[in-house]
């Protein structure tokens, strides 16, 4: 083996690249054939591989990395905070297969979608398999995702499974065997697609030259086949996710938007006279399809699991009605039990009359006498699973159970439950997977590989997906490959023999689309969200503004103008803003300026600190992840790269004063860019008013806030109350230009506050917010005005009826501009009750539902 | 005889529900000794959706929607049914209980094919230590139903009857450990101990002929629901057995639903959507009219 030391940093990798890579022996390798050297297939794009140096492979690792974490591709592991989120782990390095190889596989999938198809029907229908013995009842009647409800519930077409996931590996033998079904909901495509975009911009060329398939015109059959599935031109097609905590919700909020679905949640449904509804801004609209992301005995807590706080009441009665499609149809789950893939060789005969294209894993059930004989026989060699995880008495999970050899106890008592309980029990061949190189430790090294490939209906036959989603193990033993175990996946190249279509869903063709200007279909509760993200947006770069001005103000560099007051008066304002407690703030006072930059440190950088910056951008991080499927790519990066800087700062303790001011400063800017593409790349929907509501309503609030700390008692004008006014209302520079030096009570007032042309006053947001009101959908019949335009409109005329000299000048004898006062007093109540109003009006309809019970059992 | 029977539900709220969903199993069925002369519903305010359908199991189910803003929900069930005395083969006749399992396997038979899915543990039958208190009413070759009327009297004995201390979501290996419950809970445990050892059990719900104290008369609405199981005997059917009474379900049991357990027969399950704290209110009434 070629020492890979000897490689010059600056050189090419050339030959270098193959001749390092070392193949385990006796194990399929993808790439190289240890007699011949490197496949055919993988040649061409191995050379272009050479041809970069070892820098520029590490720049495309670190690219591709890069990309994932910018697009905050992520996955979700359970634990008990539920706050586990990590960052998808990709492998540079594609899979490539084969065209000739791949058209293998791809009929032999998409023979097994259709028997498999075939299957769910007749056990919902006629089932004619129990009846004629084709099936075991056990495997239907004992599994729990067998959905007694909806017997009889058949779809149009009798198209029960439209998009579903299958599991290949190669073994020994170099042929692929299927080793899962997925025909619920499958995860994975949207990371599939996630996966080819990031490396087909990581490797550019190499992709360019290499005549891929592209994954586009899958999703596009996907789509037109469920939109076909309605009948109708324009339907309602709606994308029901579990929501934020589920594992592969970022793969819901890109399919939802990959395909121009809603993204809603069981909340966000309501069934009214058999129909199923999306709750919206504008009233209910009626769905026609739920493309399901959850499980589905979860689906309806009246007919199905009635624990179940994910799903629809009335769901089942609704599709019994033939008012709505879900897809794939609820029940489906019932193939997926893997005890069955051992029945499919027949099934497959008697179903199609065709012999199975793609095997499966050798896979024993023991509810057969013969089976279970040879299970007992060679329990060593073979893997044993429960058959029904979900409601086996002996096992909740869906571990393997191991029978250890040595345990004469152990093995007697799984023989004895065998005989007794056979049909609870089956077992598997253990597989050799193959390998396919990954990039590790600065070269390519063979890991075990399984792929996920994805088919969808299309008519009445299938498509497959010409890619997937391939998995690689960490390490080079191990049998088995699971996402969730933090295992990379890798990029699947279908190598096509001609030039490829290269098609992209964004470029329509062949389909006169029915213009529009507005997306009505705005849910509820993304509503409630994104005026949230208003909110905490505006509320994250008021406070931050703050921060900044405390830290010049302890590192001195304000100006030797300031007055000595104006540190005492922020300190003031942070305790009475909530960020610093009074006690730890006046004990930071009297302990002179050391203790209060210990106090903004812990206010700047400690994750637990109430109101904290950690906490501000980390509610802000929050609140977007929840409406992530209506945020640009654009915006969405600026989101995430802030809470990293965030928390890459976490570990900070001491203040220094140029790193944090050069991080406030960064963080304003990245604040001000979130704002700025909302402004300029939103389109005006009820989204993007809500967004703007939030924020405005933020801002008013604020601005009269600061003005009642800092312009209505005493002479602000000489002790630096005024500049600082100014400065934390963004508006010093206005004031410049309009005033030159000398600052006066009135004129701030009326910039601040009436001022309508001033995008920092409070005239400006109450404006903005009336017309956001006027375009909210409202009864236009009403003869007065509802609450919260009321509420505006009684603070705009105040403010325009405002007699600003006068108001400023008349103060009490201890100094208290008393109308002042309380005309802020009143912006910053009135604000509050004006979100009140728009909650009830508009979100209110979000109430969750709850389940009751009628036990009147006695005796 | 023939029974009038009336089960009352009120659901009152704290405040309006906007739209409340209930899925009924309250409508009796017709079985072998068992036929439902006349049913029916009267509910208030007056159901938006109000829809009869049969469920897997070959139930009645109502499907009820008040879609209107409302504060109580006013359910009665009323209906008569003539029951016969039950037929019942002699225990110790009965085949061996080993060989239940074998007249099962033939998916072509109906009757057999339909007793296989009680075979299996469901939501609510889960249990680990069911199989080993079941253990001492079944030895080797004892036939099936004598084994099954055994284990119900042993449930008897062992057992307290006590209200309140359990719920329906109390765990069947709780109710083993601390030996009390209610009705449901017994049958579920029956159900439980049967389902060990592959026999199929299935669990019924209906009502059931109460007896006033000696020299007192009935008060109306002091009935309730009920609840018990049924074992199945190869080559007769199924046997309907009360645990909490210790006794074979005759002519005073009534039948409304079986299923696999109570989750596939709750008699009203439902969703409202509002409405803050809830006051449920029952009153059942079985009324005997004459002997047949």
């Amino acid at each position: 083996m070629t020492n890979k030391r000897s490689l010059s940093e600056d050189q090419p990798f050339g030959e270098a690249l193959v001749a390092d890579y070392a193949p385990v022996a006796d194990i399929f390798d993808e790439m190289m054939d240890p007699a011949a050297g490197v496949r055919p297939h993988w040649s061409a794009f191995l050379s272009e591989l050479g041809q970069q140096t070892a820098p520029e492979l590490e720049h495309c690792w670190d690219t591709a990395q890069r990309l994932v974490r910018e697009n905050g591709t992520t996955y979700n592991v359970y634990d008990d905070s539920g706050a586990s989120v990590r960052p998808w782990r990709m492998d540079p390095i594609p899979m490539l297969v084969a065209p000739e190889e791949w058209r293998q596989i791809e009929a032999g999938l998409i023979q097994r979608a259709k028997l498999l198809n075939a299957i769910v029907t007749d056990v919902y229908s006629e089932r004619r398999l129990l009846t004629d013995a084709l099936l075991p009842a056990p495997l239907i009647l004992g599994n729990a995702k067998f959905l007694r409800p909806l017997q009889g519930a058949q779809p149009k077409n009798s198209v029960h499974l439209n998009f579903m996931a299958f599991d290949i590996a190669r073994a020994a033998d170099h042929r692929w065997w299927v080793l899962s079904d997925r025909t619920q909901a499958p995860s994975g495509a949207g990371y599939a697609l996630e996966n080819r975009i990031v490396l087909a911009r990581t490797l550019p060329e190499i992709f360019r030259d290499a005549q891929v398939h592209r994954l586009a015109g899958f999703f596009q059959t996907l789509s037109d086949n469920l939109i076909a599935e309605t009948g109708k031109d324009e339907p309602l097609i709606v994308l029901l996710t579990p929501g934020p905590h589920n594992e592969t919700y970022f793969e819901h909020a890109y399919l939802a938007r990959y395909l121009g679905f809603p993204l809603v949640e069981g909340a966000d449904l309501t069934v009214r006279d058999n129909k199923v509804f999306l709750k919206t801004l504008t009233g209910l609209k009626q769905v026609d399809l739920i493309f399901r992301r959850v499980d589905g005995d979860f689906c309806d807590p009246l007919e199905l699991r009635t624990d179940s706080l994910l799903g629809v009441p009335g769901l089942v009665a609704a599709i019994r009605a033939g008012n709505v499609i879900v897809s794939n149809s609820l029940g489906s789950g019932v193939v997926e039990c893997e005890a069955l893939m051992g029945f499919l060789p027949g099934l497959c005969n008697a179903l199609l009359d065709e012999s199975l294209l793609l095997p499966s894993l050798a896979t024993w059930w023991c509810g057969q006498d013969a089976e279970r004989d040879y299970v007992i026989n060679n329990l060593d060699n073979l893997v044993l699973h429960p058959t029904f995880a979900d409601s086996s008495i002996l096992s909740v999970s869906e571990e393997p159970l191991y029978v250890d050899p040595a345990n004469a106890d152990m093995r007697a008592a799984m023989i004895e439950r065998l005989n007794r309980s056979g049909h609870e029990y089956y077992a598997q061949e253990t597989l050799t997977l193959s390998t396919a190189p990954v990039w590790d430790e600065g070269r390519l090294q063979p890991r075990p590989i399984a792929l996920r490939v994805y088919v969808c209906a299309d008519g009445d036959s299938y498509r497959v997906m010409p890619g997937g989603l391939t998995r690689a193990t960490s390490s080079t033993d191990s049998h088995e490959v699971s996402m969730q175990q933090g295992d990379a996946s890798k990029d699947t190249w279908v190598l096509s023999d001609q030039p490829v279509s290269t098609f992209s869903r964004l470029t329509m063709i062949d389909q006169t689309l029915t213009l529009r200007r507005s997306g009505s279909n705005l849910p509820s509760r993304v509503a409630d969200n994104l005026f949230w993200l208003g909110r905490y947006a505006e509320r994250a770069e008021n406070s931050v503004r703050l921060f900044r001005s405390m830290v010049l103000r302890l590192a001195g560099e304000a100006g030797a103008s300031d007055d000595p007051q104006t540190l005492t008066r922020l300190t003031n304002i942070l305790v009475d803003f909530g960020y610093l407690n009074r006690h730890s703030a006046r004990k930071a006072v009297a302990g002179g300026i050391r203790t209060v930059e210990r106090e903004m440190a812990h206010l700047l950088f400690e994750r637990g600190a109430p109101n904290g910056l950690p906490e501000l951008i980390g509610n802000l991080q929050r609140i977007s992840s929840l409406v992530r499927e209506r945020l640009s790519v654009d915006s969405w990066r600026v989101l995430n790269g802030l809470n990293q800087t965030v928390r890459e700062n976490a570990s900070v303790v001491r203040l220094d004063f140029d790193d944090v001011l050069a991080l406030l400063n960064h963080i304003l800017e990245n604040l001000a860019a979130f704002s700025g593409m909302q402004m300029e790349n939103m389109t005006r929907t009820l989204g993007w008013r809500l967004l703007d509501t939030g924020r405005r309503l933020e801002r008013a609030a604020h601005t009269a806030k600061l003005m009642r700390e800092l312009a209505v008692e005493g002479d602000p004008a000489a002790e630096g109350g005024l500049d600082l006014l100014l400065e934390l209302g963004d508006s010093t520079m206005t004031y410049r230009t309009r005033y030159l030096s000398s600052v006066q009570l009135s004129a701030v007032v009326d910039l601040l506050l009436v001022d309508d042309t001033n995008p920092r006053s409070v005239a400006f947001q109450l404006a903005a917010l009336d017309a956001h009101m006027e375009a909210l959908p409202h009864d236009l019949e009403a003869a007065t005005l509802p609450p919260e335009r009321f509420l505006i409109a009684s603070l705009r005329s105040s403010l325009t009826l405002m007699d600003i000299p006068r108001v400023c000048s008349q103060a009490n004898a201890r100094g208290k501009r008393h109308e002042l006062a309380k005309l802020l007093e009143g912006v910053q109540d009135q604000t509050y009750e004006v979100a009140e109003a728009l909650a009830r009006k508009y979100f209110s309809h979000v109430l969750p539902t709850r389940a009751v019970s009628a036990i009147s059992l006695v005796p | 005889m023939i029974y009038e029977i009336s089960h009352r539900t009120t659901f009152s709220y704290a405040w309006n529900v906007s739209i409340s969903q209930h899925l009924l199993h309250l409508a009796p069925r017709d079985k072998p000794g068992q036929t439902i002369l006349q049913h029916g519903f009267l509910v208030e305010p007056a159901p938006t959706i109000s829809q009869d359908s049969i469920d897997f199991f070959g139930n009645n189910t109502t499907y009820l929607t008040v879609e209107e803003p409302h504060n109580r929900l006013n359910i009665v069930s009323s209906f008569r049914a003539a029951v016969e005395p039950m037929v019942v083969p002699q225990p110790t006749e009965t085949p061996p209980w080993e060989q239940t399992h074998a007249a099962m396997t033939n998916q072509a038979d109906p009757a057999a094919l339909d007793a296989l899915q009680f075979v299996f543990v469901s939501p609510f039958t889960s249990s680990l230590d069911a199989g080993a208190y079941a253990e001492a009413s079944f030895p080797a070759g004892r036939p099936v139903l004598d084994a099954a009327i055994d284990l119900m009297r042993r449930i008897h004995a062992d057992f307290t009857y006590e209200g309140g201390v359990t719920d329906i979501s109390t765990p069947i290996d709780q109710v083993l450990s601390e030996r009390r419950g209610v009705c449901q809970d017994f049958a579920h445990l029956q159900i439980a101990c049967m389902r060990a050892l592959e026999l199929p059990a299935r669990y019924v719900s209906g009502y059931l002929r109460t007896h006033p104290p000696e020299g007192e008369e009935k008060r109306i609405g002091a009935d309730a629901s009920h609840a018990w199981l049924a074992v199945w005997v190869p080559g007769f059917g199924w046997v309907d057995l009360d645990p909490t009474n210790n006794l074979i379900a005759g002519d005073e049991h009534v039948t409304v639903a079986w299923g696999r357990d109570y989750g596939d027969v709750s008699p009203i399950n439902g969703i409202v959507l509002g409405g803050g704290a809830q006051n449920v209110d029952v009153a059942v009434e079985v009324k005997p009219l004459h002997e047949n």
